[in-house]
């Protein structure tokens, strides 16, 4: 134990932590274009590749994604910690997989064990370019660009609860119910709201249904 | 369904694997390269050496994970941000209140981060493979709408705004890039983020070497992306429409 956490310490070993990493991530996508589930990001995201399988046209989760992916695999070996969020789950997760099924490399994403493969091996050049990039720029970026973009990432956390209850308020009246008891209870229970406009707006809904 | 649960198990002993010992590394940044976020290293510390604060933590997060799993199909980033961390790290201090032998030990984390990892990724995978039909449409009706705002709007607004807040140099960087980003790759969200990393480099230590790498990358990834979404195209044809 002692050895193997020596090993993995070491900042070659970074590389392979990520490969590992996007294997996984990698095959949330074949999870999610072949179940409908697993994948490893937010709904929005999961919302854009479904957009995309639906209309063929890559191009919102493919740029939103690869900004991503770039800004976060520069700002890692500057500050010592890759946001796996942006550069991985958004960047390789969303990015990635929608390239693959825009550019009739589909087959790939289809296949759980090619997605396994393809996923740990683009993990392996991230990981390899960060660490380069970490030998090679010592003079360091700004770490402070970081903060305000956590400032950012957590500010748009919020909006998501508030944005579903006015989504469900218009999807219909047992749905908006639902939504904002729920709200109301969870927030009463001191956790995220998101939690609680889902469960209540799905359930009402489901057992209200209203035909338009 | 066997399938599905033996597809999951895999992926979330992967990924979980990694995670977590990406998070403990996390703990002797920058020196060691990690990989997490900052939010994740900070609520790692602020429930430190307490089990059940990690496991209630990621509980909370592992409810909001079912909720989107079943509504969207979406895991959510917290699983691989939250769940899995402070659950790997609930389960070692159970054993052990000295963190410095857990919580910052990469192998413990990725050995007890696979089998969180396999369990929660399963369960989630399966509670959605189960859930009706009728349920998730409903679901997707409902948060559908909300992601596209979410993603066409509050983020571009909220990040470019952000840039605003942070000084001139870098609000004039955050406000073009976005803005820039938003005609070619069509959300002003990446560009956004790019202005507001160039930026701060600028104000905080000039036009760097550093500084005209990102530029020759943002450039070169504005160009090739226009090019395959037809904007440079587009653009010429006004041009010579105008001529």
């Amino acid at each position: 134990m002692k050895k193997m956490n020596d090993l993995l310490l070491k900042n070659s070993m970074f590389p392979i932590l990520t490969g590992i990493l996007c294997a996984a991530i990698f095959t949330g996508g074949h999870m999610f274009v072949t179940y409908g589930f697993g994948f490893f990001n937010e709904i929005a995201q999961a919302e854009m590749i479904r957009q995309g399988i639906e209309t063929g046209d890559f191009a919102a989760p493919v740029g939103f994604a690869a900004g991503f992916l770039i800004a976060r695999v520069l700002e890692g070996p500057l500050v010592g910690i890759l946001d796996i969020g942006g550069s991985l789950m958004t960047g390789v997760g969303t990015g990635l997989v929608g390239l693959c099924l825009a550019s009739g490399l589909g087959f790939i994403v289809d296949s759980f064990a090619l997605s396994l493969v393809v996923g740990a091996a683009i993990g392996l050049v991230i990981g390899g370019v960060i660490i380069g990039v970490k030998k090679a720029m010592p003079e360091g970026m700004a770490a402070s660009g970081t903060n305000i973009m956590m400032g950012a990432g957590n500010a748009t956390g919020r909006y998501l609860g508030p944005l579903i209850i006015i989504s469900a308020a218009q999807y219909s009246l047992p749905a908006g119910i639902g939504a904002v008891l729920g709200a109301a209870i969870f927030y009463k229970l001191k956790k995220e709201i998101v939690g609680g406009v889902i469960i209540g707006a799905i359930l009402l809904a489901w057992i209200f249904p209203v035909v338009s | 369904m066997l399938i599905i649960i033996m597809k999951s198990l895999i992926i979330g002993a992967l990924g979980g694997a990694a995670a977590a010992a990406g998070a403990a590394r996390m703990f002797k940044a920058p020196e060691v390269q990690a990989m997490g976020a900052f939010r994740t290293m900070g609520e790692l510390n602020a429930c430190k050496g307490d089990p059940l604060a990690h496991f209630t933590f990621g509980l909370g997060f592992f409810f909001n994970a079912a909720g989107a799993v079943v509504g969207s199909g979406a895991l959510t980033q917290d699983v691989l941000h939250r769940i899995i961390p402070n659950w790997s790290a609930g389960a070692l201090l159970m054993k052990n209140k000295n963190v410095e032998e857990t919580l910052y030990n990469p192998a413990k984390m990725a050995v007890v981060g696979a089998i969180t990892g396999a369990v929660a990724v399963t369960v989630l995978n399966s509670i959605a493979s189960i859930i009706p039909s009728q349920l998730s449409e409903i679901a997707q009706g409902i948060l559908g709408p909300a992601s596209s705002t979410m993603i066409d709007i509050v983020m571009p607004i909220l990040f470019i705004l952000a840039a605003l807040d942070a000084g001139r140099i870098t609000g004039v960087w955050g406000l073009v890039l976005g803005g820039a980003s938003h005609l070619i790759m069509g959300n002003a969200t990446p560009g956004a983020v790019l202005g507001i990393i160039i930026g701060q480099t600028i104000q905080d230590s000039g036009y760097s070497k550093s500084v005209k790498v990102m530029l020759g990358i943002v450039i070169a990834v504005f160009g090739l992306s226009g090019y395959f979404r037809g904007v440079w195209e587009n653009l010429f044809s006004i041009i010579t429409g105008i001529m």
